[in-house]
């Protein structure tokens, strides 16, 4: 993800779910560079691949029972996965979950 | 029964400002009522329910100002009322600064005007218990007499008596919510007792329905507790729910969250959603008609092997009951009117780091059950994970 200027590209975190942490080594947040939403998961996928995996299908698209959120905002209602990002964003990754 | 010990409690209680007011007996003041003369009861809405001095007039005084007008010109006669004393000597001294000249206070308040044998009347709405039992939360401006009415006149279902049904349910029958029912068709096993805290050790192998029963009535007698033991489908939810006002969704696995959204929302019933997971929590309120549903946010349920197993993902005891209570609170604001309700939003809590954070939810308008443009023509009974690890031995609401 990195261009050949690195302070163009904003440094964000992706905050993974305590179902989602197993697969990244247990870690909460995963800090990324990227500029869109897109981008911000392919270098996860680069770390974590089966994190991953947990919330893009194989063609690429946001698994229905997963929501990602910026700045406290759904995606889906704004650019999808083309959402652009900013230096110090958090992408909130928000599963359905059954329990009772 | 009749005081709160903390409300006439005051520093200025015993001073004596040089005012024109006087101090009456409550028997000088029921003779004064039948010349003319307005008294005015400034004690809370709990306090009152429990009965007024007959005769007397209900003011808080924080709407004394404003309202005052109504009852007494500057000129009449007024006498103020209260526990004891102190808040009726205070409201008096308002009246004073708002140009009122003949003003008493009746000494002793309610307690001596009843130990003097003088009549107090109570509330037709409102039974002696039950005015002692809500006294509490009656006294919230707020709430009231009015507000605990609608309560008791509510009809509220919780899918599930299990870890958020629990407090849930809890709650909701100790707020006096007068007709409440459960949904459960499971029984009380040893490794619910963490977190289903409606449930006993001496009731390991009860049907739910039973031991939630046992523990509501005798929390509050007074309310209308409906069990409906039986596992819920396509086939009955509509008949259950359409006794109901709000639906809480209290369950435990995808296939009855579903079922339940599409059903309120094809009965316009609000859906006080909650779930959890490990050390986390969800809750939101998707409201009947205009609002986000459960499948706007989350259209379809995880496939095999992209999710833990309810089973194996496991859940802190707390969480649910957290939660739970969350969405009994939800219930009590949609009923009363209280407050804004967690319409179009949705509050994550994570026990981890003791944070609760709130994201925005718009609606889908190519929702497949609330766009407007679709058309009900049969409930879709969704499969996942979890449905398949849980499937018949085990309830659909734990």
């Amino acid at each position: 993800m990195k261009s050949g200027n690195e302070n163009d590209i904003p440094m964000i975190n992706i905050e993974l779910p305590d179902a989602l942490r197993p697969m990244a080594d247990g870690a909460d947040r995963v800090a990324v560079e990227a500029t869109t939403v897109a981008g911000a998961l392919d270098e996860l996928g680069r770390i974590h691949p089966q994190a991953r995996v947990r919330i893009l299908t194989r063609g690429g698209q946001i698994r229905p029972h997963v929501n990602l959120f910026v700045r406290e905002r759904d995606i889906r209602s704004g650019d999808g996965l083309e959402t652009r990002l900013e230096d110090g964003d958090s992408l909130l990754v928000v599963p359905s979950v059954a329990g009772g | 029964m009749a005081s709160d010990p903390h409300s006439d409690t005051d520093p200025d209680s015993n001073s004596d400002p040089d005012t024109a007011i006087t101090r009456i007996t409550p028997t000088e003041a029921r003779r004064r009522l039948e010349t003319g003369a307005v008294l005015i009861d400034v004690r809370n809405p709990g306090e009152i329910a429990l009965g007024m001095p007959e005769g007397a007039l209900a003011l808080l005084p924080d709407a004394l100002d404003a309202r005052i007008g109504e009852y007494a010109r500057p000129e009449d006669p007024v006498m103020l009322v209260c526990a004891s004393g102190p808040r009726a000597q205070r409201a008096a001294q308002r009246l004073e600064r708002l140009g009122y000249r003949d003003l008493s206070v009746v000494e002793g308040g309610v307690g001596q005007w009843r130990r003097e044998g003088l009549r107090c009347v109570q509330s037709e709405h409102l039974e002696v218990e039950d005015a002692e039992r809500y006294a509490r939360q009656m006294n919230l401006p707020e709430l009231g007499v009015e507000g605990q009415a609608r309560l008791a006149a509510s009809r509220v279902a919780v899918i599930g008596a299990g870890g958020l049904g629990s407090p849930a349910l809890l709650y909701l029958a100790a707020a006096g919510v007068g007709t409440l029912g459960m949904v459960d068709d499971d029984r009380v096993e040893r490794s619910n007792l963490h977190r289903q805290v409606l449930h006993r050790d001496d009731r390991i192998g009860q049907p739910k329905t039973d031991s939630a029963r046992a523990t509501l009535q005798a929390l509050n007698p007074g309310i209308d507790i409906r069990a409906h033991r039986l596992r819920l489908g396509p086939e009955n939810v509509e008949e259950i729910f359409s006794d109901y006002q709000i639906i809480v969704d209290g369950s435990d696995n995808f296939p009855t969250r579903y079922l339940v959204n599409d059903a309120c929302v094809r009965l316009g019933l609000p859906n006080v959603y909650g779930a959890v997971q490990r050390f986390e929590g969800q809750v939101s309120v998707f409201p009947a008609g205009g609002g986000p549903c459960y499948r706007c946010l989350f259209s379809a349920p995880p496939e095999a092997g992209v999710a833990p197993s309810c089973d194996e993902a496991g859940v802190l005891g707390v969480v649910p009951g957290i939660i739970g209570m969350l969405q009994a609170l939800e219930v009590i604001k949609l009923v009363t009117g209280i407050g804004e309700p967690l319409i179009g939003r949705l509050l994550l809590f994570d026990a981890r780091a003791t944070r609760l954070r709130e994201l925005a939810l718009s609606r889908n308008p190519s929702c497949r059950c609330c766009s407007p443009d679709r058309e009900f023509t049969a409930y879709v009974t969704e499969t996942s994970a979890c449905a398949t690890s849980e499937a018949a031995p085990k309830s659909a609401h734990d």
